[in-house]
């Protein structure tokens, strides 16, 4: 690893980082235009044209705010808490592939921060250590609101851990790796010549309980038990203002992202488009590696869009759930399904491929 | 190891950011506490008592049940990444698998009816 690798390395992971940084204010005016086009009113529209400055305004009022730190609080716990929930969230990108490779001065740059062996463990791993920033959010702000949304926000992202990881297992069991590069390369192709080799095809009931896990992960409604601003104010961050309130939304945003690149690279071809395999692709753009991973990558953050828009759709049109139901769904309904998936799928695995 | 560095650099480039975002918050914010603003919120309401109060200790079960469940889980990973290439050899990481699945599945079985997850 010389000077030049470690300079390409930087840009990249700065260019991957800022992407994802990037869909926040994105995030944020789809949200509310989003929510406004279901509720039928118009939504952000005075600051610049549809409103698409607004995310800017927001961003120049959060950061010149007062930022006030209660008398009752536990400080440094208080005012870290913030960055400790959106640290794993920046960190989590490492492994999620956005593209094959670009060549740079003669030099193969693979479209992935750290090309990781264990990346889905690493994924895994890094998003729950989350937890720790709305916990003690929660605890450090001495109210019994936050206090009360922290527990329920632990308990629930542990309790839908497991199903997530047992899910994503299932399609472990095909792709016989833990390398996300290799398991989107896994997916080119086509299945019985006419479906394309994508996981949700192989898997769509454990797809479905994926999905189910991940929005549970997020704390995105139908359950964001966490916040239920009918029953808890603002759940864990009632206490927070300024731009501390704002980094644990940036977190919130950017573990969506996460997770809808983990579902496109696990479930949805990641890079890759159907029927049409990445050697045609480069064929068609002259053999330009470049223009043929800008393309993938265009064709990634495509899918990871359709996975976010259908967030906000959920958000505000599907109820809450009760805190009770939320964990019987997760340990009496969520755990045993995904566990039958994983069996279910070993048994047709070995009637298909075994001796 | 040698594929993490660019974790550590994810790492530095997100601490930088975090600094960043602190330092801008408070440089720029205003500072005009008054005891009502520092208050701790209840809806407008005289504050009632301390937060830092006992609270359900099934949340404290939940975590350990987390704790077990999450490493049963992990078994699955090392069977799955291996399991497609064993098939040339029979049904017996299949089998072995499913016997340890039982105790999986038992073991959820009794937490339920325990009634451990009922947080009401």
């Amino acid at each position: 690893m010389d000077w030049l690798d470690l300079g390409l390395t930087f840009v990249k992971t700065l260019a991957i980082l800022l992407t994802v940084v990037n869909t926040v204010p994105i995030m944020s005016w789809v949200e509310r235009r989003g929510a406004a086009l279901i509720q039928d009113r118009p939504g952000p529209n005075r600051v610049g044209p549809l409103g698409l400055i607004q995310p800017i305004a927001d961003f120049v009022k959060f950061i010149w705010k007062e930022d006030p730190t209660p008398a009752n609080v536990s400080g440094v716990l208080y005012t870290i808490a913030p960055f400790l929930s959106l640290l794993p969230a920046c960190l989590v990108l490492a492994a999620l592939p956005v593209g094959d490779h670009l060549v740079v001065m003669g030099r193969e740059v693979r479209m992935q921060i750290a090309d990781l062996d264990v990346g889905l463990l690493y994924v895994l791993a890094i998003s729950s250590l989350g937890i720790y920033g709305i916990l003690f959010g929660g605890w450090a702000s001495n109210n019994k609101f936050s206090l009360l949304g922290g527990l329920r926000s632990a308990s629930q992202m542990i309790s839908y851990e497991i199903p997530l990881a047992i899910a994503a297992t299932g399609m472990v069991l095909f792709y016989g790796t833990l390398n996300l590069r290799e398991i989107v390369l896994w997916q080119e192709g086509t299945l019985l010549g006419v479906l394309p080799r994508w996981g949700v095809v192989l898997q769509p009931f454990g797809f479905l309980l994926f999905l189910i896990a991940a929005f549970a992960e997020t704390n995105r409604l139908p359950f964001d038990l966490p916040e239920t601003e009918a029953e808890l104010v603002a759940g864990y961050h009632t206490e927070y203002g300024s731009m501390k309130f704002a980094t644990f939304m940036m977190a919130e945003y950017m573990n969506l992202t996460t997770i809808s690149g983990m579902m496109v690279t696990l479930y949805f071809g990641g890079w890759h488009i159907p029927w049409i395999g990445d050697s045609q692709l480069l064929a068609w753009f002259g053999g330009s590696r470049n223009i043929l991973g800008l393309f993938q990558f265009v064709v990634f953050f495509t899918k990871v869009t359709a996975f976010l828009f259908l967030f906000v759709w959920v958000r505000w049109t599907v109820p809450r759930f009760r805190f009770d139901q939320l964990m019987r769904l997760a340990w009496g309904r969520l755990i045993p399904l995904t566990l039958l998936n994983l069996v279910v799928s070993a048994v047709v695995l070995y009637l298909v491929e075994g001796r | 190891m040698e594929a993490f560095a660019p974790v550590g650099l994810l790492l530095a480039i997100a601490l930088a950011m975090c600094a960043g975002i602190l330092g801008l918050t408070t440089w720029l914010g205003p500072r005009r506490p008054s005891a009502a603003k520092l208050s701790t919120y209840e809806c407008g309401a005289i504050p009632e008592g301390n937060a830092r109060q006992p609270f359900r200790s099934r949340f404290y079960l939940i975590a350990v049940l987390f704790l077990l469940f999450d490493v049963e889980a992990v078994f699955f990973i090392p069977w799955a990444l291996v399991y497609r290439e064993s098939l040339a050899e029979g049904a017996g990481l299949l089998l072995a698998m499913l016997v340890y699945l039982g105790f999986v599945v038992l073991g959820l079985i009794y937490v339920i009816r325990k009634k451990c997850l009922e947080l009401y």
